[in-house]
């Protein structure tokens, strides 16, 4: 309607599953308690980087109240389980939404290639006959959503963003954009990727881009600390359920927080590198800052990418510096604890930031022990939570590609 | 009137037939009466290709995927599966 000015986009629950654990309190636990999920995992133990971060106690009939679970790739159960949490958390009934005004929008970086990795094993090892019909079903990237929309009753776009590492980053943005236009009155946002497999852990190896401290696996993810050399591969999803602001009210619900802003940039500087004066970033930031009207000084918490790689943190490091120079804000990356899940962590550090802003915590990064000249001069959470009000946090998600995604969470 | 389910079956195949279809399908074993269509039982098109697949790996003979259909009932699935094996056997006895 003209002159009716853009919705603000609440978000009103979250669901977690992650190599912390399922669910959100076991996932937020782990996160500040500083404990790393990294071991050896027994399915990459002949490759170079045998070690990763699980999700430990996960069941698709139980989490993700799925039948018949073996047609879907683990990203897909992971998700649906981050899902139900989340509809739960929201105190929104699926059977009493409008199917059609709902959406639902799920990032990944690689869909379901642990199946398309299996299937295709099967193939070379026992012919064309064994293969199973739901292969491509099981992989294909778009089906994740396709799928979780069967299982929720979701009839409104059922979309997937695919931007590498920030992808469920991209998704809340995406989810949020059609909210704000009106195409839905609901929407799920999320991420989900299940890339500890064989064929992804070894050819990151061949990268470069995995920590090689594998003889302390669970000391290997140590973002911004001056030991770092690579990141932890990692499982896991995430997923935020969007509405309006105004609806939120009007149900007598309470927000988490409010999504106010988000900027998307490119580097195009390297396929896969970030742009060593991180002036994407940069921009992404000042993106979402000018979206939620604010200034760098406003912010009170990051949720920064934090990877773990020598050259993330750095750039990463290096622009905070610059935008916020003597007055730092709380820094914090739960890669340390929970490795790096890949498309689905734009997703659950959205989550964790909203619930940082929902409780004015901001969780310890584990691992660090020292800065390097690249990392220092930012206040980066240590050792355990930081208590403090947090009225507006960013959430960094970077990805090969040269993409930058930054959102801004406001407190309801 | 229907007939019995196979859950009391002894005959090996009808047990593994429930075990599979039981297991991995997630049919309620009651369900699993020798009239009952695939479709019945709530298999579509791809879970029918997808069950004979898995009955040619366990049983470890040739059925032919391309003729799952949900159409097919639990009686037609096992004199198949019946008749493949004796085949396979009297193969392996004459060889």
């Amino acid at each position: 309607m003209a002159g009716t000015p853009p919705s603000t986009v609440a978000i009103t629950g979250v669901g977690l599953v992650t190599p912390a654990g399922t669910g959100t309190a076991a996932t937020w636990e782990g996160l500040c308690a500083g404990r790393s999920t990294a071991a050896d995992d027994p399915e990459l133990a002949e490759l170079p980087v045998p070690i990763a971060c699980r999700v430990p106690d996960f069941d698709p009939h139980t989490h993700a109240r799925l039948r018949q679970p073996w047609r879907f790739d683990r990203a897909t159960q992971l998700l649906l389980g981050a899902a139900r949490e989340a509809l739960d958390n929201a105190g929104c009934d699926s059977a009493a939404w409008r199917p059609e005004r709902t959406a639902l929008v799920v990032g990944s970086a690689a869909g379901g290639i642990g199946t398309l990795e299996a299937q295709h094993r099967r193939l070379l090892s026992t012919g064309p006959d064994r293969l199973s019909p739901h292969t491509l079903p099981a992989y294909l990237p778009s089906m994740a959503a396709g799928h979780a929309a069967l299982a929720l009753g979701v009839k409104g776009p059922a979309l997937h963003t695919s931007t590498a590492c920030a992808s469920g980053a991209s998704a809340v943005i995406t989810a949020g954009l059609l909210l704000a236009a009106g195409h839905c009155d609901i929407a799920l946002a999320g991420g989900s990727d299940a890339m500890v497999t064989p064929l992804c852990a070894a050819a990151f190896a061949k990268m470069g881009a995995l920590s090689r401290r594998t003889h302390d696996p669970i000391r290997a993810s140590r973002p911004f600390d001056r030991e770092r050399d690579g990141f932890v591969l990692a499982e896991g999803a995430a997923v935020l359920v969007l509405e309006r602001e105004e609806d939120v009210r009007a149900r007598q619900a309470r927000p988490l927080a409010l999504l106010v802003g988000h900027g998307t940039t490119t580097d195009a500087h390297h396929p896969v590198a970030p742009d060593p004066d991180g002036t994407g970033l940069e921009r992404a930031v000042r993106e979402a800052l000018r979206q939620a009207g604010a200034a760098p000084q406003e912010v009170d918490h990051i949720s920064a990418h934090g990877t773990s790689t020598p050259l993330n943190d750095r750039v990463e490091a290096a622009v905070m510096r610059r935008l916020y120079g003597r007055q730092p804000p709380s820094v914090t990356s739960a890669k340390g604890a929970l490795g790096h899940t890949m498309g689905a962590a734009g997703a659950i550090e959205a989550a964790l930031t909203a619930l940082s802003v929902a409780r004015g915590v901001a969780p310890p990064t584990a691992n660090f022990t020292a800065f390097d000249h690249g990392t220092d001069g930012i206040d980066l959470v240590t050792d355990k939570s930081r208590h403090h009000s947090i009225h507006l946090a960013l959430s960094h998600s970077l990805g090969f590609g040269g993409h930058n995604t930054v959102l801004a969470f406001r407190a309801a | 009137m229907a007939s019995e389910t196979l859950v009391h079956s002894a005959d090996s195949v009808d047990q593994h037939l429930v075990a599979v279809l039981h297991g991995k399908f997630e049919v309620a074993p009651e369900h699993i009466r020798p009239e009952a269509t695939l479709e019945d039982l709530g298999l579509d098109s791809l879970a029918a290709v997808e069950l004979y697949v898995t009955l040619q790996e366990q049983w470890q003979v040739p059925l032919d995927d391309s003729e799952a259909n949900t159409g097919l009932t639990v009686q037609q699935v096992r004199e198949t599966v019946r008749r493949l094996r004796a085949d396979s056997a009297s193969e392996g006895g004459t060889a």
